[in-house]
């Protein structure tokens, strides 16, 4: 049996999962998500994994591998790191084993990544630098709405007339925002606008990849917005695509479990070829 | 024992690299009357002449990453790469005031092409473009090179004002044997122990021999061994990668931070290819100048800059290189506008994608700021690496 942990480090929260593996069945043990804010990241890492090694009664001596991603290359104490597509995909496998691509949407940027039924990426498409797109913005408009982020979701699917929000730039868009905040247009209109901007865009990334059927898995902070997971699934019915959105309440850990598991994975194999990393 | 931590050295070979204005050449200069210093470019001169002269040879590898171009545009087109570029704002600008005589090797048209500026800004200065043979028979090549050696000791000479003797320069070749075999052990113990002897840390190591005089910079090889060895780092589970296409124009150090960061231990590298450019120990006795041409022509290592008639030998350094470091993969990283490292590059590749070897490209400036592509590129190589490989 093969102990790891995996940390996601994103640029707003800190995601750390352990696993048990034996063969081909992972059990998810501990997690944990802390939240940066203006707190030290390694000083958050550290306690995330006490935190998540606390929970299971395990010492540090008993995980084999601590693998990191996201922002995670800088973590001394970690074994291995991948990068957050790879550990996306075998994430999203994980939460879905019949998904075939994955919108993995966080603080900063979107990605679409199109991938085979063993995690494996076969094409990825990133939106451009400008961040109208991701959870970060979402959160500045919830700041000018007045409400809070869990009642985004839920509001933008009570909209009944949606107003278009740029697409193109966060700035334009927020701009346009407190344009209708004082046209008194109601918040779920403008939130179900932005969700179908967002949408629009993270269509037409799956589309450059090749997407065209099967289930798009949503994984990433956002994937717990229903009225983004509502808007993708609407736009995508309406361009006649064969492809069906899925979500899971663990999204969020998408990445730290796919870090846990190609981490349990390597260190079968250096363990078979006799190169164990010390940390190990 | 370590007497100097790895930071102090580090951070000491971090000073000569970010300084422009090449202090410690300088200082060298003057701490001597008569004292003189020969810039060189990137891929290979016969230091042991300069050496043998009393004089500094001083490597010159373009203006980095953080100096702004403006004059340099002035000289050539766009499509030509920045080296060339930064290095004549480097001299424009006076930072290169001090150095008594420019050597331009034969790496390509555009280098060949910076002696006649040169020759035309600097009218008071030596300047050479220094010849090497592209046939590598002794009768042919041999003679050719031998001659070419012997034009620079003459002028070299005339530039010190005295003459060159055998032994003089029999010990010099001394002198560079021993550099090169700290730089071997210092590549050596980086592929068997990368964790310890980070990418970033051996390149400013490698760099600081472009300014410091040889006897010194082995001193400085010497120390870091013995520093890296006593410090306390942890393994990770990188691949191992050799890099390979940034012979001329260097690449930020950033982009070689970021490539380690991203999941690969690069366990060799074609930087500052002139460190290693000869792999056997040159004679100590007997005519230096034959023994430094037969070491060329014979027992040097193999660039886009270097002639290979045999199609199917083309690559073949790369290819040792990647079975002797146990490599699992490579990374062409060329400047872009290299003509040589980017009409080469398909033809190493082939060599490579034969093997079923694992391999990337990318192409970079010294000035390029963005690393996330890189980051990225890297990243899922490194992963493709460890995770589906079949090894």
């Amino acid at each position: 049996m093969t102990t790891s942990i995996g940390i996601d480090v994103g640029s707003g929260v800190i995601k750390t999962v352990l696993f048990q593996t034996e063969g081909d069945t992972h059990r998810w043990l501990a997690r944990r998500d802390l939240r940066i804010r203006q707190n030290d990241r390694f000083e958050l890492i550290a306690e995330s994994v006490e935190a998540v090694l606390a929970e299971t009664g395990l010492r540090r001596e008993a995980v084999d591998y601590i693998a990191t991603t996201g922002e995670g290359e800088n973590v001394r104490d970690a074994t291995g790191h991948f990068y957050s597509m790879t550990t996306h995909a075998r994430g999203a496998i994980y939460l879905n084993p019949e998904a075939r691509a994955v919108l993995d949407i966080g603080a900063l940027n979107g990605r679409a990544i199109r991938i085979d039924a063993q995690g494996k990426v076969l094409n990825y498409r990133m939106t451009s630098q400008c961040a109208s797109g991701s959870g970060q913005f979402l959160e500045n408009i919830s700041r000018y709405l007045g409400i809070s982020q869990d009642e985004i979701g839920e509001l933008s699917r009570q909209s009944t007339n949606p107003e278009k929000v740029s697409g193109i730039c966060a700035v334009l868009a927020e701009t346009d925002v407190i344009n209708m905040v004082s046209r008194s247009i109601p918040p779920s209109d403008i939130l179900r606008g932005i969700h179908e901007s967002m949408a629009g865009r993270l269509i037409k990334l799956l589309k450059a990849i090749g997407v065209v059927q099967g289930v798009v898995m949503m994984t990433g902070g956002l994937a717990l917005d229903s009225g983004l997971v509502k808007a993708m699934q609407d736009g995508m019915d309406e361009q006649k695509m064969a492809t069906r959105i899925a979500t899971h309440p663990d999204s969020l850990y998408a990445g730290a479990i796919g870090a846990a598991i190609w981490g349990a994975f390597r260190y079968h194999k250096l363990k078979e070829k006799g190169q164990l990393p010390k940390a190990s | 024992m370590a007497t100097k931590s790895v930071k102090q050295i580090v951070d000491f070979c971090q000073e000569i690299y970010a300084d422009l204005d090449f202090t410690r050449a300088r200082q060298w200069k003057e701490a001597e009357p008569g004292r003189k210093v020969i810039g060189y470019m990137p891929v290979y001169v016969p230091r042991e002449i300069i050496h043998a002269a009393g004089m500094l040879p001083l490597g010159i590898l373009g203006g980095g990453a953080d100096m702004e171009v403006i004059h340099g545009d002035a000289y050539y087109q766009s499509y030509i790469c920045r080296i060339p570029r930064s290095t004549i704002d480097l001299a424009i600008t006076g930072k290169l005031d001090f150095v008594d005589g420019m050597l331009f090797p034969s790496i390509c048209d555009v280098i060949r092409n910076l002696t006649g500026i040169w020759q035309l800004m600097f009218k008071e200065k030596y300047v050479r473009y220094f010849d090497t043979p592209q046939n590598f028979r002794d009768e042919i090549g041999g003679r050719f090179y031998a001659h070419e050696l012997g034009e620079l000791r003459a002028d070299l000479e005339e530039l010190a004002g005295r003459k060159i003797s055998d032994a003089q320069l029999n010990r010099s070749i001394a002198v560079y044997n021993e550099n090169r075999e700290w730089v071997n052990r210092v590549y050596d113990y980086r592929s068997a122990t990368p964790w310890k002897a980070p990418a970033f840390e051996v390149y400013l190591l490698m760099r600081a021999g472009m300014v410091l005089p040889p006897e010194e910079h082995s001193a400085l090889l010497r120390d870091y061994l013995a520093a890296a060895e006593a410090e306390d780092r942890p393994l990770r589970d990188n691949c191992r990668v050799v890099m390979t296409g940034s012979f001329c124009e260097q690449p930020p150090l950033n982009l070689i931070k970021s490539i380690e960061l991203a999941g690969c231990y690069i366990v060799d590298d074609d930087f500052m290819l002139v460190n290693r450019w000869l792999l056997e120990e040159v004679p100590t006795d007997g005519d230096p100048l034959a023994n430094l041409c037969r070491a060329f022509l014979h027992h040097s290592a193999e660039t886009a800059a270097k002639y290979e008639a045999d199609m199917e030998k083309k690559g073949s350094y790369l290819l040792g290189l990647i079975e002797k470091r146990g490599a699992e993969g490579v990374i062409f990283a060329a400047p872009s506008f290299c003509d040589p490292a980017l009409l080469d590059q398909p033809m190493i590749v082939r060599r490579v994608a034969e093997r079923n070897i694992p391999y990337i490209t990318m192409q970079y400036a010294e000035n390029s700021g963005q690393m996330q592509p890189i980051r990225e590129q890297a990243g899922t190589f490194a992963d493709s690496i460890k995770l589906w490989s079949a090894s």
